[in-house]
């Protein structure tokens, strides 16, 4: 009558997380994803660059060897972050079609869809940082040190990409409503991204704003990843932890915090 | 017992039914349609609350970061800039947002559902048409509004400053109908995406952003050209002072393209949607 | 010009997508008042029909005429006599369920008055009065399907076509929409019912069409199909599997040589057929008493729709061997 099951193994968690991942990432390659991705990098570093490397350049002389060189980290940290924010939309896709709810319904640990997804925003956000530094070698970026400080460069830039694309997947799952996504894409970063030292150093901002640029998130971003790069400038400063720790301090603060918020987001009834 | 029979809707049938397509049930049955999308829009405070919110924030942060320079350079606010830019920017994002719901109804069948009603074959897409005018209206009277809180003043006139209200209408409704297009044959995320980055990019070259001469010069040309920035211009000339003639020509010679190239693939794509 | 006494007649319709074959000249009328059931299994072309005829897709080749009006000369005319409702229920999630209906009264040409009052009567008919005012997309799988079927009916349609009315309802929610098809029958409204469950088709047609990859294989009425899969049948089923030679042998001429050649030993039971019915049973259970062997259960049996569309689609497909065992 019937044939006997194939005996089934537990299924690992890694394999669950794998497939998943893989789900996620192969029809990007088919359905233009990839190819939006290189665009943007690439539109990022022109709608940014050349607009105000003339309105900037004199501002930015005595910090930077160039405009390139001091708009870089601003321009790779867009270009990840919009990487990072399509998975808020995918999730909130998913959230609708149910397969969240069903997801969990699976013998699977409940952060393996998260945990995927966010993976799946990590390759986007690597090939998005990768155009991106080439596109900043044209317009004359260079890496002024050492091979270990390229590769906390790009660490750092993937490590925001990271969190970022959590925070955006919570709040994706939460809301159930892809159209509700859709102004959250591009403006929320690129308000923090113009309110930071991304674009101009702090005293060309008004007075009342400075404290805001100087402390907020994005403006320690960049402040590390310029120390990163390094310049040939006396400005440029040497890689310290004191330079690092805003940035290190914010990023395990936010991770932190998200993690308990998951938790909650995850288990309220969809 | 349940009743089957609705008398009023016999004695209508009674009518010619050959007039489907007349134009005199065009008009309330594509008013029944407006109304049920505007329905829909007003009861998702959220996605329309951030519409209008992040624009205003995006307002707020040019005139924090450049303002200053601007006005040195220009010799008026930067704010004769940036509002128009914004209201147009705040247009083209809110028709994405309406594309993407057309999709949603075209996967849940409602597009079908409705394309079976005895109504005029157009009422569907022009009260989508409608519903945007309304919505771009909406949005520009808001950021306008914020834009006044700043500062910005109608120097030129009550016909003017209508005629400044009109243009991010029309442009509007021209980019609503290439995105439209596009989402009619597209999928969500591939559209949401690919406008936001020509948002972008039509914001960051035109001369609501930065003046033209401010721009290298061999990207001067690309700026001063761009329907956006014709369109800032036209709006420039209506509010504080300017040529506005030339920009209003050229602003609706580039909507009118638009509109034109789209028409038939948007028509077409509609009806494909809801049929099968 | 049309034909007046039917409400839609199908004629050598033929629709492919691409290489797919989904309709191959199929035909069929259905009359007025008649509820015609359309049995198939998915893919069998059963929803590419009702778009057809509901002016949602074009025939390559062929005619249909629905409510006397011709679905590709005459759309207009069409879509003014049906109503639609399909498995995925298309109502607009954002509005109350007292919006819809109004929107679709409106729709359909009714003042706004009308469309008003429409509304609330059929709020009452469908027993929505409490969620009548809350957002559709609040509404249970139940609720949507009659809110679904309640936007349909705002104006008195002349042919209903429901796709797979009930699919994912509960008991009750069924059976409320299959008292729905009966009202609409003594209203005169025909209806196309188009489903997967048997015995919906066997409870609620006058007629069921079986279509299998895009071709008409069956039609009648339920009973004349069960008789097609050779009527009624005893069935025998042994307390000890091992006295089934037995049987066989005790049955005699009662048990013709196909049925006895249908044994193996994995069998479990015997049929054979019935002709004279309760008949034939008292005669088996006379000749299994006289051979004094114990059975678990004998019984006349009814072939059900279930064994009729799987000896329908069998035959359909490759075999013509003639269906002799269909319990197993």
């Amino acid at each position: 009558m019937t044939a006997a099951t194939p005996a089934r193994s537990r299924p690992s968690t890694f394999a669950q997380w794998w497939v998943l991942t893989v789900r996620f990432i192969i029809p990007t390659l088919r359905n233009g994803e990839l190819a939006l991705t290189i665009a943007s990098s690439v539109v990022f570093t022109a709608g940014l660059y050349i607009p105000l490397s003339h309105v900037m350049g004199t501002a930015t002389k005595g910090v930077s060897s160039s405009y390139a060189q001091y708009i870089m980290p601003l321009i790779a940290l867009q270009a990840v972050t919009f990487a990072a924010m399509s998975t808020a939309f995918r999730a909130a896709t998913d959230s609708l079609q149910g397969l969240n709810r069903r997801f969990r319904s699976m013998p699977m640990a409940p952060l393996t869809p998260v945990a995927a997804r966010i993976s799946a925003a990590v390759y986007r956000c690597s090939v998005a940082l990768a155009v991106a530094l080439i596109c900043g070698h044209v317009i004359g970026f260079r890496f002024y040190r050492g091979a270990e400080y390229i590769t906390g460069f790009c660490v750092l830039v993937i490590v925001v990409g990271a969190v970022m694309s959590f925070g955006a997947d919570l709040v994706g799952t939460g809301s159930r409503n892809p159209e509700a996504m859709t102004p959250l894409f591009i403006l929320p970063p690129l308000i923090f991204g113009l309110l930071s030292v991304g674009v101009q150093p702090v005293r060309q901002f008004p007075h009342w704003i400075q404290p805001i640029v100087r402390n907020q998130p994005i403006s320690q971003f960049v402040d590390a990843m310029r120390v990163l790069g390094g310049d040939t400038t006396p400005a440029a400063g040497a890689v310290t932890w004191s330079v690092m720790m805003p940035t290190l301090a914010w990023l395990s603060g936010l991770a932190v915090v998200l993690v308990p918020v998951s938790a909650i987001v995850l288990s309220k009834r969809q | 017992m349940m009743s089957l029979v609705c008398e009023e809707a016999t004695h209508l049938r009674a009518d010619e039914p050959r007039h489907e397509n007349s134009v005199r049930v065009l008009v309330p049955q594509t008013l029944v349609q407006t109304q049920r999308i505007l329905l829909r829009w007003a009861r998702d405070p959220t996605t329309a609350l951030l519409a209008l919110v992040l624009p205003i924030c995006f307002l707020v942060t040019l005139n924090v970061v450049l303002g200053q320079q601007i006005s040195q350079i220009t010799g008026h606010s930067a704010l004769y800039g940036t509002v128009p830019m914004n209201a147009l920017a705040a247009a083209i994002h809110g028709s994405a947002t309406g594309a993407i719901g057309l999709i949603g109804e075209r996967t849940d069948g409602l597009l079908s559902r409705l394309w079976v009603l005895p109504v005029h074959r157009a009422s569907g897409a022009l009260s989508r048409i409608i519903a945007e005018v309304v919505r771009i209206v909406v949005t520009t009277l808001v950021i306008l509004g914020v834009g006044v809180l700043l500062g910005f003043r109608f120097e030129r006139g009550v016909l003017a400053s209508l005629a400044w209200l009109v243009v991010p209408v029309i442009f509007g409704l021209a980019w609503a109908s290439l995105i439209t297009t596009v989402a009619l044959y597209s999928a969500k995320t591939f559209l949401l995406e690919a406008v936001t980055l020509v948002h972008v990019l039509a914001v960051v070259f035109s001369t609501g952003f930065l003046p033209v001469d401010q721009y290298p010069r061999w990207i001067q040309p690309v700026v001063a050209h761009q329907p956006m920035s014709y369109a800032i211009e036209t709006m420039r000339g209506l509010s504080v002072g300017g040529p506005v003639q030339s920009p209003m020509i050229a602003t609706l010679l580039w909507a009118i393209g638009i509109a034109a190239a789209c028409a038939m693939p948007m028509v077409f794509g509609y009806r494909r949607a809801s049929m099968r | 010009m049309s034909n007046s006494d039917k409400a839609v007649v199908v004629d050598r319709i033929r629709k492919t997508f691409g290489e797919v074959v989904a309709l191959d000249d199929i035909s069929f009328d259905i009359g007025r008042g008649e509820v015609i059931g359309l049995l198939g299994p998915n893919g069998a072309g059963k929803t590419t029909i009702v778009d057809i005829l509901s002016t949602l897709s074009r025939p390559d080749r062929g005619r249909a005429t629905v409510a006397g009006y011709d679905v590709v000369s005459e759309p207009a005319g069409v879509r003014r006599s049906i109503m639609l409702t399909g498995q995925h229920t298309a109502i607009d999630d954002m509005l109350t369920g007292y919006e819809n209906l109004v929107m679709f009264g409106r729709l359909f040409g009714l003042s706004k008055s009308a469309a008003r009052a429409r509304a609330s009567e059929l709020i009452g008919e469908f027993d929505l009065v409490d969620a009548g005012n809350r957002r559709v997309g609040t509404y249970s799988g139940g609720m949507r399907r009659r809110i679904d079927i309640a936007c349909g009916l705002v104006v008195q349609p002349q042919v209903a076509f429901l796709d797979e009315p009930t699919t994912g309802l509960d008991p009750r929610s069924r059976q409320g929409i299959w008292d729905l098809v009966a009202r609409f029958k003594s209203a005169g409204i025909a209806t196309l019912l188009t489903t997967q469950y048997l015995e919906e088709a066997d409870e609620l047609s006058d007629r069921i069409i079986v279509i299998d990859h895009g071709s008409v294989i069956a039609e009648g009425t339920a009973d004349e199909l069960k008789a097609r899969t050779g009527g009624s049948f005893c069935e025998i089923v042994p307390r000890h599997l091992k006295d089934l030679p037995a049987i066989a042998a005790a049955l005699g001429s009662l048990l013709p040589e196909k049925n006895r050649a249908a044994l193996t030993s994995e069998s479990e039971r015997i049929a054979l057929p019935a002709p004279r019915g309760a008949n034939t049973l008292v005669e088996t259970v006379w000749r299994l008493a006289a051979a004094n062997i114990e059975v678990a259960d004998v019984g006349l049996r009814r072939p059900s729709l279930d064994d009729v569309f799987l000896a329908l689609t069998e035959d359909s497909s490759a075999s013509r061997a003639p269906v002799t065992e269909v319990m197993q």
